[in-house]
Formats: structure tokens, C-alpha cells, sequence
């Protein structure tokens, strides 16, 4: 079971940006993509779900750029990860009706993974991006 | 972020088989034909978890398969462990020395997930799985029969 590179990089990005901007003072896609080592393109991609998440914000025009759309303590990481990832389930029939062969009513393992899901949603839920960049600090 | 097809239908045809296998072993057909998973893919599945020592095969005519050990002593870590290999949401890769950054989101966000989801799956046995899938199968004979 494992995350998606593109919720890795999500959260790396949005920490990126966080580190370096401000409302008065905007980022560029290009910055972040030199730091982190990422292609503008696929940057993009991420950053749109997490505008449309509104995690972050844009202007556009020769001083646009991009800033996070509120503090970043108040930005979990469940938040961020879901922008980029959607659910976060374990299994895809906690979400939406799949072909396994049986009902979900007599499933024998969907209370475990319910409860994994649940776990990780909890998990992510306790960590803000303000959380992150103090640990960056610390060390 | 998925659990792998072997990991989500060989736990359930293992609930399936400590379920119905008491004294006597159960033929891998009964279960596929219960849980409707192909016999061949439950064959590859079996031979993984019974290297694992999570079940074990008898030979003849009316042999099968039966847990390895009590169901109590079987967690649902070792399990999945045995059929996705070792559980991490967010591998390192091998070679990448990672920066200030995503040493941080390691530790903040990767390792406690880790650590939340194999605290789950440890304090979780077979036997407590058997326990809730009893309880369904009874809700839904009841749901029939009303």
C-alpha cells in the first residue's frame, strides 16, 4: 500500500511554497520547480488541484505568482493529500461500488479496512504544513 | 493509495477458511466458490501465505488447507505483510538522499501513518476478524429471512 508520487510531491510543493512566499510577496511555478527538482509541467498539474482546492492562490501578470491561500497552520496535510490524491482509501469499494463477487454487507474485511482508512484520515488530519516547516527549521 | 488485489482477496478468503475450517481442512474450491475468487489465483495465494506459516496444506482425498496456528495467535499484520511484503505508505527510494524537506515530511507525515496503520493491523487478529464476519452473516440470514 502506498501513496501516489503525486501526493509526495504535493505536500513537498506546498511546503515549498509556503517557505517562500507571502501575500505580499508571490512565487512563481518555475522557482519552485528549480528547487525541487520537478518539470514546470507536471508542477502544474499539482498545483491546479490544489488551487481548486483552494490550499493555494494565483495572480496572474508580470508580479503574479502564487502564495498559499491561508496560513499554512491552518492547512492539514489530509487536506493537501486529498487535492492531489482524492480519498485516500485503502481499497476503492470503501468510495464506490466495485465488481468483487460479494456484497459489502457480508465482506469480511471491510471493517479492517474501513478502519486503516480511518487511521491514515486521523493521521493526516493532525499535521499542518505550519508542522512541517517548524520540523524544517528544527533540523 | 490502494491495498494490492493479492493483500484485499487472500485476507478474506483466509477470514473465509478460519471461518469454516474447524477440525477438519477445507478444499481451496469451497472457498472460491463462497468468497467467488478464481481457484487458480487462490492456489498462488495459499502457497504464499503457507511459506509464511499462516496456514498449512494436508494431502489426500479430503485434504485442503487449516491455519497454520490459532486464529487469536494470526494478526492481520502478518498477513498482509506475508502477501504485499513490508507496509509503507511512502517507500524511500534506494539511492535518493532525501533533502531538509522531505526528511521532515518523512518524519511529520510517512512514519506516523506508518505507525498508526501497523498499530491497527497488529492489534487486530484473525480471530476478531472471524468474530465481525459471523456477526454479518448473521445480520443478513436474519435481513432474509424477515
Amino acid at each position: 500500500m502506498r501513496i501516489s508520487t503525486k501526493g509526495i510531491y504535493a505536500l513537498e510543493i506546498i511546503t515549498d511554497l509556503a517557505m517562500h512566499s507571502g501575500e505580499e510577496s508571490l512565487e512563481s511555478l518555475k522557482n519552485i520547480a528549480g528547487r525541487r527538482g520537478l518539470s514546470e509541467k507536471y508542477l502544474e498539474r499539482i498545483v491546479k488541484g490544489m488551487k481548486e482546492s483552494k490550499l493555494v492562490t494565483s495572480v496572474r501578470g508580470a508580479k503574479g505568482g502564487y502564495c498559499l491561500a491561508r496560513d499554512a497552520s491552518k492547512i492539514t496535510v489530509k487536506e493537501v493529500l486529498m487535492a492531489a490524491e482524492g480519498e485516500l482509501a485503502p481499497v476503492a469499494c470503501l468510495t464506490k461500488e466495485t465488481d468483487c463477487g460479494i456484497d459489502c454487507e457480508s465482506c469480511p474485511t471491510r471493517g479492517v479496512w474501513g478502519e486503516i482508512w480511518e487511521g491514515i484520515l486521523m493521521t493526516a488530519d493532525s499535521v499542518s504544513v505550519q508542522d512541517i516547516i517548524d520540523e524544517v527549521r528544527r533540523s | 493509495m490502494k491495498i494490492s488485489t493479492k493483500g484485499r482477496y487472500g485476507l478474506r478468503a483466509l477470514v473465509d477458511l478460519a471461518a469454516n475450517a474447524q477440525d477438519s481442512p477445507l478444499a481451496l474450491a469451497e472457498i472460491a466458490g463462497r468468497q467467488k475468487i478464481s481457484l487458480n489465483y487462490l492456489e498462488q495465494v495459499f502457497g504464499t501465505l503457507r511459506k509464511a506459516g499462516i496456514v498449512r496444506s494436508v494431502k489426500g482425498p479430503s485434504g485442503g488447507y487449516m491455519l497454520g496456528r490459532d486464529a487469536a495467535q494470526i494478526t492481520v499484520e502478518e498477513v498482509l505483510r506475508a502477501l504485499e511484503g513490508e507496509f509503507s505508505i511512502a517507500p524511500q527510494e534506494p539511492g535518493q538522499e532525501p533533502d531538509l524537506v522531505q526528511r521532515a515530511i518523512q518524519r511529520l507525515v510517512w512514519d506516523r501513518i506508518d505507525e498508526k496503520v501497523n498499530e491497527i493491523l497488529t492489534s487486530k487478529s484473525l480471530a476478531a476478524l472471524v468474530t465481525e464476519y459471523q456477526g454479518l452473516k448473521q445480520a443478513s440470514d436474519n435481513m432474509y429471512y424477515l
